[in-house]
Formats: structure tokens, sequence, C-alpha cells
């Protein structure tokens, strides 16, 4: 018995990297072809490709750093078998209600903050409880939350928005003053890294290794594979299930703190349309919407990866109704394509360990 | 006797590396009831699905209707005129009964508008032939499950149908039940249909037939009509296999008793006591759908206790669910590995700690703990494998059974209950897996074996308990253990 080669990093088995592989790729290769020309064009020379700046790309971590936060609980919720698509609206929710609290209610942010995450947690739990013990359809119950936390959200702010003070400033401050109060410069350029994208950067290695080293980590998987064979293994399936929404909760209400920090403004408007960035983060990043496969690292890249693509479209100048043409292509044909090619791969690893007893199974 | 509608000649259904049929000569007369006998997996289901035309016979024999060679479809069956009803239900609960009969099957007037009066009056008709007491017009959600059966049933008479087929129509039914169906199938035989009839229960065969046909192993054993043979002679054919087919094993003297059973109820059994000792093997045998399974399912906390109760080790315990079955070491190896037994899209390693976190205090599992746990039972198990991280999906029936041993033994459990524990599995393979159930006994474990798989079932138990229909039929000790014993209990209209 050999053991198996470990491939690239993290990732143990090839299918984890498919889908991200294949389209990291052909972007990166799209668009240094494509500033290769444009340098030629503009300065007659081979310029140095803006996207690959450093400040560029910290610029993308600044850009995805919410989406990115909520992916790593939608990551969660998916591979427990589940699905939440009431976490764009929770964020508005969450953005009105710390705005409205430190402006109109004379809270003190840290304070106002506390809160919205425990609405959050508590919001999802309550969903999960429904979702688990229920056992209704994750789709239409988290549905519903959508719709009624966007109500209680225009309730809370009248249905007017309420610009804030820089009062959540201290999320902004730049990680690279403790080394120079006057900052760092690379190539020119004064390099921004807000305390948030730190976070967001823990969080994601958090929730990896929660995933991959904890006890936690294995029941997700096996509740979102096989909830029968994972009760009779001596699961809690309905806890399980029940904990991968209210560390969703915990997420999405700290992924919406970051929009509110990063917008100013509490208004509905901040997390409309969020859900589908963050699923399709996740999508991307090859986790099965049937559960049980795929990993957070992966959601990472894959929310990386989306960031960087809206990036680098909105620097050649690509006008955003073609923007939305091309990532909603980008999403088809990635996660086609790696269904295709692991349904390739599974066959070739089939075919080699074949006998006749499994067809037989396949009969009956 | 008339010309014979309907005509199997020297039939094969081969999959592979199983024979399911060999050589089958069938035929069906208009107006007969043809009653199939045999044991599970003796090959009736194969041959239900040739006459239905949703498998192909294998190239040879050939297959008739109405004096012309056919290769039938499920479409062209139906076209003919040959209608199967299977054991399961299919019906749409929120129609009404009319609605049912003729899904798919509409009267379109003139202007492509359906004919509802039309198809009303015709239901209504079939429904008082076959003196059924309810509406064409009832929801066929609220009737009764044995009604649910007749409305499959008046289809046929509806539609004109040649050729029924009808596939343990009796199962989960109440005796009253049975009997207005009994009267029913009597009644369509009598219309000129022919009837293909399939049962477990010896009763009802030999109420109905006019002649009886009997399977063992895929073999024809024999058609003979209904009043040249009786219950014994019956029960005498569908066993009675070579002395090849059954294994010899070591056995190992009583040990204390492990699990007891007293008066046990719920989960559609009722009345259950037997006490399981140490070192042995208790199988359960009975037909499919007997309460094994759920029998299992209750033992392990998988569902409520209604009364009675389980004692492991001499004590009473209260299990709520499979979890604290497992804490007091108790293993189920479940009948569909597939399905409730695997997590199929994970690694042998993830597959094979997952029982055990019961029992872990750490919440923190690194993967280099699991794939040596996977590991080694890869080698202490054989299991053929590329390494623990292979995904179990890939892996032949023999191999994924051996995945799910392997997540039990790492709960280091004391009580294995093995539910068919090598079906679908080819011989090789079966003869590991009793090994491994034999060395099982060597260290004092105690095995309950539910199995439908006669020299499986004769062979590795010490003692035998035989249900049906949810309750305790008879227990046979190691002396008395015989394949007539067994099935005179677990089918017969008596008790002997």
């Amino acid at each position: 018995m050999k053991r198996e080669k470990k491939s690239f990093l993290i990732f143990r088995k090839n299918s984890d990297l498919q889908t991200v592989s294949v389209v990291t790729f052909f972007f990166v290769v799209a668009v240094l072809i494509y500033q290769i020309i444009a340098g030629f064009s503009t300065k007659g020379g081979l310029a140095y490709p803006s996207f690959i700046y450093p400040s560029n790309i910290l610029n993308i971590f600044i850009q995805v750093a919410a989406v990115g936060i909520m992916a790593m609980g939608m990551a969660t919720v998916m591979l427990s078998g589940g699905i939440d698509l009431s976490v764009g609206m929770m964020v508005s929710l969450v953005a009105i209600f710390i705005a409205k609290a430190v402006m109109h209610w004379g809270m003190s942010p840290a304070m106002s903050v506390v809160l919205a995450l425990l609405i959050t947690v508590s919001l999802e739990l309550i969903m999960g409880f429904i979702i688990a013990w229920l056992n209704v359809e994750p789709f239409i119950i988290t549905l519903g939350g959508m719709i009624a936390c966007r109500g209680i959200a225009l309730l809370i702010a009248r249905s007017q928005e309420i610009a804030m003070e820089q009062n959540l400033a201290w999320f902004k401050t730049n990680v690279f003053d403790w080394f120079n109060s006057d900052g760092v410069k690379l190539f020119g350029f004064k390099l921004q890294l807000p305390y948030y994208v730190l976070l967001f950067v823990l969080i994601a290695v958090g929730t990896w290794a929660m995933l991959k080293y904890t006890r936690f980590g294995r029941r997700i998987y096996a509740v979102g594979n096989n909830p029968q064979a994972a009760y009779l293994s001596g699961i809690n399936v309905r806890l399980t299930k029940l904990l991968a929404y209210g560390f969703n909760g915990l997420l999405v209400g700290i992924g919406g703190t970051i929009a509110l920090v990063r917008q100013n403004t509490g208004i509905i408007t901040v997390g409309q349309n969020m859900e589908i960035d963050v699923i399709a983060a996740v999508v991307i990043g090859g986790v099965a919407m049937s559960g049980g496969k795929g990993n957070a690292m992966s959601a990472f890249i894959g929310a990386l990866l989306m960031g960087a693509i809206t990036n680098a479209m909105t620097l050649m100048r690509i006008q955003f109704e073609w923007q939305y043409l091309v990532k909603g292509l980008i999403i088809i044909v990635a996660v086609s394509g790696g269904a295709l090619s692991e349904r390739l791969s599974n066959r070739k690893a089939v075919r080699s360990q074949e006998d006749p007893s499994c067809k037989i199974d396949s009969q009956s | 006797m008339a010309e014979a509608i309907f005509r199997l000649n020297c039939i094969s259904k081969t999959f592979p590396g199983v024979k399911a049929l060999s050589r089958i000569d069938f035929d069906l007369y208009p107006g007969e009831v043809h009653c199939i006998c045999g044991e599970n997996g003796a090959g009736k289901s194969t041959l239900i699905k040739i006459l239905s035309g949703a498998y192909q016979p294998d190239p040879g024999g050939s297959v008739e209707f109405e004096g012309k060679r056919m290769v039938l479809t499920p479409r062209l069956a139906l076209e003919l005129g040959i209608q199967t009803i299977y054991q399961e239900f299919n019906v749409f609960p929120d129609l009404s009964v009319t609605e049912n009969i003729f899904a798919g099957l509409e009267i379109v007037g003139r202007g492509m508008v359906v004919n509802r009066a039309e198809m009303r009056k015709k239901a209504q008709d079939a429904l008082s032939y076959l003196r059924c007491r309810f509406s064409p017009d009832a929801l066929v959600g609220e009737l009764s499950s044995g009604e649910k059966k007749l409305v499959e049933i008046a289809k046929a008479i509806v539609f004109q149908r040649k050729i029924v087929v009808l596939d343990e129509p009796t199962a989960s039914f109440s005796v009253s039940e049975i009997e207005m169906l009994l009267d029913v199938v009597k009644k369509v035989a009598a219309s000129g249909i022919a009837v293909a009839y399939i049962s477990h229960h010896l009763d009802e065969v030999f109420r109905l037939a006019d002649r009886i046909t009997i399977l063992r192993d895929g073999m024809k054993i024999l058609t003979a009509c209904a009043g040249e043979i009786d219950e014994q002679t019956l029960v005498r054919n569908m066993v009675g296999r070579d002395v090849s087919a059954f294994y010899s094993r070591q056995l190992f003297p009583q040990g204390k008793p492990a699990i007891e059973a007293r008066h046990l109820c719920g989960n559609g059994v009722s009345d259950i006591g037997f006490t399981a000792y140490r070192g042995q093997i208790l199988g359960f045998a009975g037909m499919v759908g007997s309460g094994r399974s759920e029998l299992m399912t209750l033992l392990m906390g998988g569902a409520k206790r209604t009364s009675g109760e389980i004692l492991i080790d001499g004590k009473p315990v209260d299990f709520r669910d499979p979890w604290d079955a497992i804490r007091r070491k108790m293993c189920y190896i479940t009948e569909d590995r597939q399905n409730t037994g695997l997590f199929l899209k994970h690694t042998i390693a993830r597959n094979s700690i997952i029982a055990n976190l019961v029992n872990r205090r750490s919440p923190f599992i690194h993967p280099r703990e699991y794939y040596a746990v996977g590991q080694h039972y890869i080698e202490e198990l054989r299991t053929k494998a590329t390494g623990a991280n292979a995904v179990v999906a890939t892996l032949s029936g023999g191999n994924q059974q051996k995945v799910v041993l392997a997540k039990w033994f790492h709960t280091d459990g004391d009580i294995f209950i093995f539910d068919e524990p090598t079906r679908g599995i080819d011989v090789g393979a079966k003869q590991e897996i009793y090994q491994i159930m034999i060395n099982l006994l060597k260290q004092d474990k105690c095995i309950l074996m539910v199995s439908s798989d006669m020299p499986e079932i004769v062979s590795m138990s010490d003692r035998v308990i035989i249900m049906k229909e949810g309750r305790i039929a008879g227990a046979l000790e190691r002396a008395e253990i015989s394949e007539e014993n067994i099935l005179q209990l677990s089918i017969g209209g008596s008790s002997i």
C-alpha cells in the first residue's frame, strides 16, 4: 500500500483544486496578456502591469474582506448540507442597526457591534433550529429569513439612510503603521492594510483549521455527506446543523460590520445581493451544493478570485454591464468544468479498482 | 386448456458475477392465477422484471406473446396489455381515484379536452365489478394501503389488460385487507385475465393458485397444479441445496449474556424476547419485511421503544439515540452500506474514525491520526485499496463492507449487529467477512446477525430466531437449524 502523493500545499487530493486552479490559470494569463498589450499601446514599451502592483493586491483583499469572511460561514453551512440566502439582508440589518445605535441611540461603537453580533447569531440559530428540528428545506426558511431581515432593517432605519462619522475607524487602522508611523512604501506606493483584512485572514485560517482538525469539523462533513449514516454513527445531526448556522451567524455579523466600515453609511443597499457573491465564491471554491465536499481554503481562494476578477475588469475599464456577464459565465464554466473533470477522474479511479460485485450493487 | 397467452422458453439472466436466472420456462394461460414461490434471492424479482420488459434476458431463450416472438420493453409490455403491480405503491396520493387510474392515459374528447364524465364512468364500472366500496372521486392518499392496491388493479380492468403481475401485494396488509385483495384477484382472473402472483404467504398461495411454480437459486424446480402439491412438498422444494453451499465454522462455548430483550415493542415489532451470549452468533431469519431490521434499529436506539426492556450485561439500558448505544459498545453494520453505512464521497480514513467520535474526549483531531487509523484497518482487514486516502465510492462492494467494519472496530465495541453482512459481495470476500466474524467471537464478542441468505444463516448461527410480521415466530437451537425448519416457520401457515 503506497502512500498517496501529496500535491500542492494544503491540497491532498487534486479534485479539491480543480475548479479553482483552472479559473485562476486562465484569469492570470488573460490579465497579463491584456496588461502587456495595453502597456505597449500606451507607453510604447513593456510596462509593469498595474494589476500585480503590491498595492493593488492589497486592494483586492480590502475589497473582498466582508464577502470573504461570510464565505467562510457559508462554506461551513454548505458543507453541512444547508444553504443560507439570508446573509445579504442580515448584513444590511447589521449595518443599519450599528449606525442607528451609534448615531441616534447614543450607544458606544463597541457595544453596538457586540449587540449586532448577538442579533445575527440568534437569528441564525432560530433559522437553524427550524431547519434541523423540523427538517424543513433550508432554501425556503432562509429565503423567508432574508425577506424578514429586510423588513426589520427598514423598520429600524425608517426607510432612511444613516450616515456615520468615522465612528468605526479603528477597524481601518493600518497594520503597517506599527512599523513606521508614516507608512511603508513599495514601488513608490503607500501600502494600506487595515485591521479588518488581518481579521479576514485570521478567520479564514481559523475556519479552515476548525473544519479540518476538530471533531466538530469531521461531524460537519459527515452530516453533509450522508445524514442517515451520520445519525447511525452516533452523530447528533440536528445539533451539528444548528451549530453550523450559529457559526455562520457570527461571521455574518463580523462581515456586516466590515461592510459598514467600508461604506460608512447604514443603508439597506449595503448587503443587497451580497448572498449571491458569497455563494458564488464558495461554489467557485469547489464546495458542493449537495454538502460534504470541499474545503474552507478553496472557498477562501474562490472569494479572492472573484474579487480579483472584478478588480481586474475595473482596471481594464470594462463596463459594469459586461462585468456581470463575464462573472456569470465564469461561475457557470468553472463549476461545470470542475464537475466534468471530476467525473472523468472518478471514472478512471473506479475502472482501476473495479470488480464484479460493485456492478451488481449498481444494478439492484 | 386454451392457448398460452405468454410463454418464456429457456430464459437466462446474468449479472456480472451472478447468474440470477438460468434456463427458465414459464407460461401463463388466460383466466388462471399462476403463483411463483421461492426464497429471498431465488430469482422471483428478476423474473417479474423480464415479464414487464424492465430487464432483457440473455440471448438464447425466447419470449412469446400470443404465439409471436417478442423483444419486450416496458412500453411495449404495457401496450400489449401486461400490467405489473410492484410491491411499492405507484400512486399519486393527491389525485383522485379516477385521475390515478387514467394518469397519463386520459380519454381526450374533441378539442383536446379531457372527458371527465367518461373517465369517471369507466372507473366506477371497474370499481363496482371488483366490489370496491370507495368512490372514484376519493383522494387516493386517504385510502388504506389495501385500497390503494385495488386502485392499481382497477387499471387492469379499465384498460382490459391481458396479464396482471402482482409482486407481494399483501405485504403490510391487515387480515381483512388480505381477504378483500384475494377476492379481487379471483374476480380479475374470472374476467379472463392471466394473473402472475408472487407471495411469501403459503396460505394465500394455496387459496388462489391454479398452478404453482417454484424457483430456487435462479432455477425452476417445478411447475404443478395446485391440487397436486401440499405445503410440505412446496417447502421441501424451495430449500434442499447442495451441501457445498454451506460452510463449517469453529464453535465456541457459550459466554455470559451480552444483550437481552424482554417483551420489547416499538418501531413495528412487538413482544420480542431473546438473549444473546458472548462468543456466539444469534441469527435472525425471516422474509424481507418481517421486521428484523426494524428490531435492530430499535435495539440501537434509532427508533422509539414503546414498552419492554433491553438489558446489556444484565443491566437495563435506555438508549435515546444511536450515540448512547455506541457508548455502551454496540455496533450496527447496516444492511444498506451505501445509504446508511458509508460516506461515499469521503476517504477510507475519514470513514474509519467517524463512529468513534462519540468516545473521543479531545475536540481536536489531526488528519495524520485518522490516516493512521484507516491504514491500520486496511492492513488488518486486508482491504484492497490504493491507501487510506482512497475515496470509498471507488471501492468494490466487499471492500466497502470492510470500511464499514473498520468504522465499528475502531469504536472497540462488544456487541455487533450485522444486518445482511454479505449482500452484494462476491464469494471470496464473503469468506473473508465470515472469518472476521469468527475472529470477533474468539475475542468474546457477541454477534446478532440478520440475514436473508439461507446458507449463511444456517452455517453461521449458533441459534436462530425466526421473525414473521414483526413478531418472533420461533427459535431454533444449533441442532435444529435447517433450511426447512427456518422456512417452515417464516412462511408456513401454522407453526410446527
